[in-house]
């Protein structure tokens, strides 16, 4: 036993207690605290697919025809330029060649002749360049008109797309209304067929729950009844009538005059009653 | 508890009632196993004491002559205990006696008896200090951590009651600090227990060792005063 020991142990045991009994608690909060941040590690990742927008271009194919026919054309105006150069060179070599034969018959006019020749050459050397100037302002001019006709044609595609967009957009919102008010429209006037049926008819002392008769009826535009058709018998005749009379004694339906007569054609042409004597107690 | 709440939040955000169910149980706790640790010094100390003590009184050697090989000891600044203080009280008693002249050969065994007694009641009282309060720990500290579960259930369900919908993550983390309110409770009371048992076993082997030694001893005494 060496003496630090040994100074833990005197005085019964104290003072080593104490140290054992807070290093052993220390040790179990350190070792519940690491087993808890250790499992919060693996925690859900979201993932965020990536989005590629694809787009849609169309080549309108005027657009491409006339730009093909541009480009034949250039290709013409500059096989044209080549050629006159060469026209030119060949001229021009004439010239240098009958100079040169002049200056050989006569040295004496050779100084009158090469000023004339001098004179003659500036006005070559002038011609060419107001030619070459010339040419290039024309092709200049090409390349604008070329531009400016694209340019015209994109703006012109945009306008008709975004005027597309537009009606569509209308036509869309149009619909929807159209659909939304039809549907309240029908909703009514059929509330109002049922309710002005049910008033009138007479349920026979045979009725019983769970009874149903469907009574197909067809009306004109002016609310007028034309005929009245079982198409699903309850097997008791005075019920199947009672329903039958109920239809006629309501009829004419006078509120379905006032409905747009598309909405009527779609759907009070014919129209299905279903009869059930739900609130009987038997 | 694979999100939000760790231990530390947990416990801080417990209402006050609660915090303070869990600090008594942290220091009843520390509390016990520093008695544990020491109980266990003490008393396997004895034990051992016991041990080579007999070895030393049976080894045939002369009373007088452990007796004064202890008062060395005390000289040295040595501690001396259990079965060791018994024989010295119960020696240094029939010693005295002796020289005093007494010839009532009965009055000096019951002299040297009754300083044996209460030797040996002082060393129990010694060994057996502090158990009861491992027991204490060990019955009570259950009690402490359900009341602190009771309380805390108790706060998280009045909670419940101001709120439109009740959904399980208005609750759960009220009641996971009531639970652990439980669990310290236990915690603090499983080691006391075992502690308390296993020490009291310890503490009868030990205690009947010495009661049996000390009759050893006064019949020896007995032999000695009737001889001569």
């Amino acid at each position: 036993m060496n003496t630090a020991f040994n100074n833990l142990v005197i005085y019964n045991g104290y003072p080593l207690s104490v140290v054992v009994a807070v290093a052993f608690h220390s040790f179990i909060l350190a070792f519940l605290i690491w087993v808890q941040s250790s499992s919060n590690i693996d925690s859900l990742e979201l993932v965020q697919p990536t989005i590629i927008k694809a787009l849609f271009i169309d080549e309108n194919p005027q657009v491409r025809n006339e730009r093909i026919l541009e480009r034949q054309r250039l290709e013409r105006v500059e096989q044209q330029r080549i050629a006159r150069e060469e026209e030119q060179q060949r001229q021009q070599e004439e010239a240098d060649r009958q100079a040169a034969l002049e200056r050989q018959q006569a040295e004496a006019e050779a100084e009158r002749e090469r000023q004339a020749l001098l004179e003659r050459e500036e006005l070559e050397r002038q011609r060419q360049l107001e030619l070459e100037r010339r040419l290039e302002r024309e092709q200049r001019e090409l390349e604008e008109q070329r531009q400016r006709d694209l340019a015209e044609a994109e703006r012109r595609r945009q306008i008709e797309e975004a005027e597309r967009q537009r009606q569509q957009a209308a036509a869309e919102a149009a619909a929807a209304e159209a659909a939304r008010t039809e549907f309240e429209l029908v909703q009514s006037a059929t509330a109002i067929i049922q309710m002005a049926v049910q008033q009138v008819w007479n349920r026979p002392p045979s009725a019983r729950n769970g009874m149903r008769v469907i009574l197909q009826i067809r009306m004109l535009p002016t609310g007028e009844l034309l005929d009245a058709r079982i198409t699903e018998s309850s097997g008791d005749p005075a019920f199947d009538r009672s329903a039958e009379n109920a239809a006629y004694s309501a009829a004419p339906f006078t509120e379905l005059q006032s409905l747009p007569i598309n909405v009527f054609n779609a759907n009070f042409r014919t129209l299905s009653l279903i009869f059930q004597p739900e609130d009987l107690l038997n | 508890m694979n999100d939000g709440i760790s231990l530390i939040e947990l416990i801080l955000n417990a209402s006050p009632a609660v915090q303070i169910v869990m600090l008594i149980l942290f220091f009843l706790s520390i509390a016990s196993w520093v008695i544990i640790v020491q109980r266990w010094l003490v008393l396997s100390s004895a034990r051992k004491g016991v041990f080579s003590f007999e070895q030393r009184f049976w080894s045939g050697m002369d009373l007088s002559q452990l007796y004064k090989e202890g008062s060395q000891m005390q000289q040295d600044n040595m501690q001396i205990v259990g079965m060791e203080n018994i024989f010295r009280a119960g020696f240094k008693e029939f010693m005295r006696l002796r020289q005093q002249g007494a010839v009532d050969g009965e009055a000096i065994m019951e002299g040297a008896q009754r300083a044996m007694r209460v030797a040996y009641s002082r060393e129990e009282e010694k060994l057996e200090k502090h158990l009861a309060f491992l027991a204490t720990v060990g019955s009570v500290s259950p009690y402490v951590g359900l009341f602190g579960t009771v309380i805390g259930i108790m706060n998280s369900f009045l909670g419940l009651a101001t709120q439109a919908q009740a959904t399980l993550q208005v609750v759960a983390p009220g009641i996971a600090e009531a639970l652990f309110a439980t669990g310290m409770g236990l915690f603090a009371a499983i080691p006391a227990v075992v502690a308390f048992n296993r020490y009291s076993a310890l503490l009868d082997m030990v205690t009947s060792s010495y009661i049996t030694f000390s009759d050893e001893f006064s019949s020896i005494l007995h032999r000695q005063v009737h001889s001569t």
